[in-house]
C-alpha cells in the first residue's frame, strides 16, 4: 500500500483524511505545522504528502518547497482551503504535484492521488 | 463619482448627532433615559434593507424629505415598547387612536431634530412631510428604499438607540434616494488620497457577497445542511462603535488575521446551538453531549477555516494578489469581548472602520452564522483604487488549469 504523510493543523481534517485514506494507504504520519512535515517526510519517506497550506509555525508552501529541493521526487498535493490563484501558482512554484480544495469528498481525494501517484 | 473617507466620517457623525439630538428630544417629552448605541452608514442591497430587525413588531412614524437630500426617514420601537412611551409622555393611552397620536408627536419631535441637523450642515433646507404613523413586522414595517437608477445598492443611515436599564432599542431608518446623496458625498470629497469610487464599494459589496455564497456553499458540502447567504453589508462606523455591531450573546467561531491588501481581522461566528447543530452534522456519528466537546471545537475550526477561505478568496482573486491568513483561533464568549481586543487593534491605526458583515441561515436545523471582517482602512482604500471593476465576476480560480500550464 502507499505510503502518506498528513500535515494538517485541524485534528478533524487529519481524522477526515485518515478515514478516506486507510482502506488503500498506510498513514505513516499525522503532524500539525510546516517544520513536523518536512522532518517526518526525512524520516519516513512517504509516497504521498497531503500538505495543508495555513499551518502553524511553518506553512505548507514552504514546507513543501524544502521537501521538493531535498527530495525533487517527492510527491505533494496541496489540501487545502485556500482557493486563490495566486498561491495556486506559489504552490506550484514550490513544486506541488497536485491541489484540492476543502471542502472535498472521498472520489475528489483519491482522484487527484491517483493523478499523482497511480496504482 | 467617488466618496472620501472624511466626508463618510462627517456624514456618520451627523447621523449620529442627528439620533442624540432626536434621543435628547424623547428624554425631554418622556423622561426615559436612553443613549444612541450605534451609529453607522451601510451600503447595501436593496433587498436586504431592515434585515436586523428580524420578524418582531414594530411601530413608528415615516416621513418623506426633499431638497438637497430626497428620501425616506422611519424611527421605528417596538410594539411592547410603545405602551411604555405613551404612558410615560400623557400618563396612559385610553384609545387606540390615541396612542397612534402619542407615538406619531413623539416621531415628529425627534425626527425633526434629525433632518434638521443635516439641512444645517449641507445649509439648504430640507423640507418633510408630515409624519405618518407606521406598524409591520420585521423589515416589512420600512417604506421601500427608493429607487436608485441603475444600482441594486443603496445607502442606509442607521441609529440603534436603547433605553437605560432597559432593553428596549429603537432603531432610526434615513434612506436617502441613490443620485442626490451621491452627488452630495461627490461635492463633499477632496480629491486627495482618501477618495473612494462609490461603484467600487458596491463591487466590493457584491464580492462580500459572493463570497458569503462561497462559504455558505462549503458549509452545505461539509454538513449536508442546505444553507444560503442571507445579508451582506459594508458599513462605516466609529471604532468606537464597532463592538457594538455584534450583539452580546454568547458564540463559538473562529478568528483569523489575514495580511495583505487589505489586511485585517475576520471573524466567523455560531451561537452556541447553531454551533453544535453545525458541529455533529460534520461528524459521522451522533456526540450526544449536550456540553460542546473537543471534538465540537475542532470541527467549528475546520468549518470556520474554510468558510474563511471561501469569503476571501474572492477578494484575493479579483484583486489579483494573495491575502495570507493565519490559522482560526477557535473563540468562545460573549459577542463584544469577542470583538473588542480586534477593534482595539485595529484602531491604533484609525478613528472610523469599515465593517463588512455577512449571515447565513438554514430552514433545516437551527442554525445561523455571521461573517464579520474588520480590514485596515488605508489598505482597503488602496485595494478598491487597485480594483477593476471588470474582474468582479472573476472570484474563483481553477487548481486543475494552473497546475497544466
Amino acid at each position: 500500500m502507499p505510503e502518506v504523510l498528513i500535515a494538517d493543523d485541524s485534528e478533524f481534517m487529519r481524522n477526515l483524511l485518515r478515514e478516506i485514506l486507510e482502506e488503500d494507504h498506510q498513514i505513516v504520519g499525522e503532524v500539525e505545522n510546516g517544520v513536523e512535515a518536512v522532518e517526518t517526510y526525512k524520516e519516513e519517506r512517504p509516497d504521498l504528502v497531503m500538505m495543508d497550506i495555513v499551518m502553524p509555525i511553518r506553512d505548507g508552501i514552504e514546507a513543501t518547497d524544502e521537501i521538493k529541493s531535498q527530495d525533487p521526487d517527492a510527491n505533494v498535493i496541496m489540501c487545502t482551503s485556500v482557493g486563490q490563484e495566486e498561491k495556486m501558482k506559489e504552490a506550484v512554484k514550490a513544486g506541488a504535484d497536485g491541489y484540492i480544495t476543502k471542502p472535498f469528498q472521498k472520489p475528489s481525494v483519491m482522484e487527484a492521488i491517483e493523478d499523482v501517484v497511480p496504482s | 463619482m467617488k466618496v472620501d473617507i472624511q466626508s463618510l466620517e462627517t456624514f456618520n457623525q451627523l447621523a449620529r448627532e442627528g439620533a442624540e439630538q432626536a434621543t435628547t428630544s424623547m428624554t425631554q417629552m418622556t423622561g426615559i433615559e436612553a443613549d444612541v448605541e450605534v451609529t453607522k452608514l451601510s451600503l447595501v442591497d436593496r433587498q436586504d434593507v431592515g434585515e436586523e430587525l428580524g420578524d418582531r413588531e414594530f411601530v413608528g412614524v415615516q416621513f418623506d424629505y426633499e431638497g438637497e437630500l430626497a428620501g425616506e426617514t422611519v424611527l421605528v420601537f417596538s410594539r411592547d415598547c410603545r405602551t411604555s412611551l405613551i404612558e410615560a409622555l400623557v400618563g396612559g393611552a385610553d384609545s387606540k387612536a390615541m396612542a397612534r397620536s402619542g407615538v406619531k408627536e413623539i416621531g415628529n419631535i425627534m425626527m425633526s431634530g434629525f433632518i434638521d441637523g443635516w439641512a444645517d450642515y449641507l445649509g439648504a433646507s430640507i423640507d418633510h412631510s408630515p409624519p405618518s404613523y407606521i406598524e409591520g413586522n420585521g423589515a416589512a414595517v420600512l417604506p421601500d428604499a427608493p429607487a436608485g437608477g441603475d444600482t441594486n445598492h443603496v445607502f442606509v443611515f442607521k441609529s440603534r438607540i436603547e433605553w437605560v436599564d432597559e432593553s428596549i432599542e429603537f432603531y432610526i431608518y434615513m434612506l436617502p434616494e441613490y443620485e442626490p446623496l451621491t452627488t452630495v458625498m461627490a461635492d463633499h470629497a477632496d480629491t486627495g488620497d482618501d477618495a473612494i469610487p462609490v461603484d467600487k464599494l458596491e463591487v466590493f459589496n457584491e464580492m462580500t457577497r459572493s463570497g458569503t455564497e462561497k462559504a455558505a456553499e462549503n458549509v452545505t458540502m461539509m454538513t449536508g445542511i442546505e444553507t444560503v447567504a442571507e445579508v451582506s453589508q459594508i458599513s462605516f462606523a466609529p471604532i468606537t462603535d464597532v463592538p457594538k455591531q455584534i450583539s452580546n450573546e454568547t458564540y463559538v467561531g473562529t478568528v483569523i488575521e489575514f495580511t495583505g491588501v487589505p489586511s485585517g481581522y475576520l471573524m466567523v461566528l455560531f451561537d452556541e446551538v447553531s454551533a453544535k447543530n453545525v458541529a455533529e452534522a460534520m461528524m459521522p456519528v451522533d456526540m450526544g453531549d449536550d456540553e460542546l466537546t473537543d471534538q465540537h471545537k475542532s470541527a467549528i475550526e475546520e468549518l470556520g477555516n474554510i468558510m474563511t477561505s471561501g469569503f476571501v478568496d474572492g477578494w484575493a482573486n479579483v484583486l489579483q494578489t494573495s491575502v495570507d491568513h493565519t490559522p482560526p483561533r477557535l473563540v468562545h464568549d460573549m459577542g463584544q469581548a469577542i470583538i473588542d481586543p480586534l477593534a482595539a487593534q485595529v484602531g491604533r491605526h484609525q478613528e472610523h472602520a469599515f465593517i463588512i458583515d455577512s449571515t447565513m441561515r438554514t430552514d433545516d436545523i437551527e442554525f445561523e452564522a455571521e461573517i464579520h471582517a474588520l480590514p485596515n482602512e488605508q489598505e482597503l482604500r488602496q485595494a478598491l483604487d487597485d480594483l477593476l471593476v471588470e474582474r468582479a465576476g472573476k472570484t474563483d480560480a481553477d487548481p486543475e488549469q494552473i497546475f497544466q500550464e
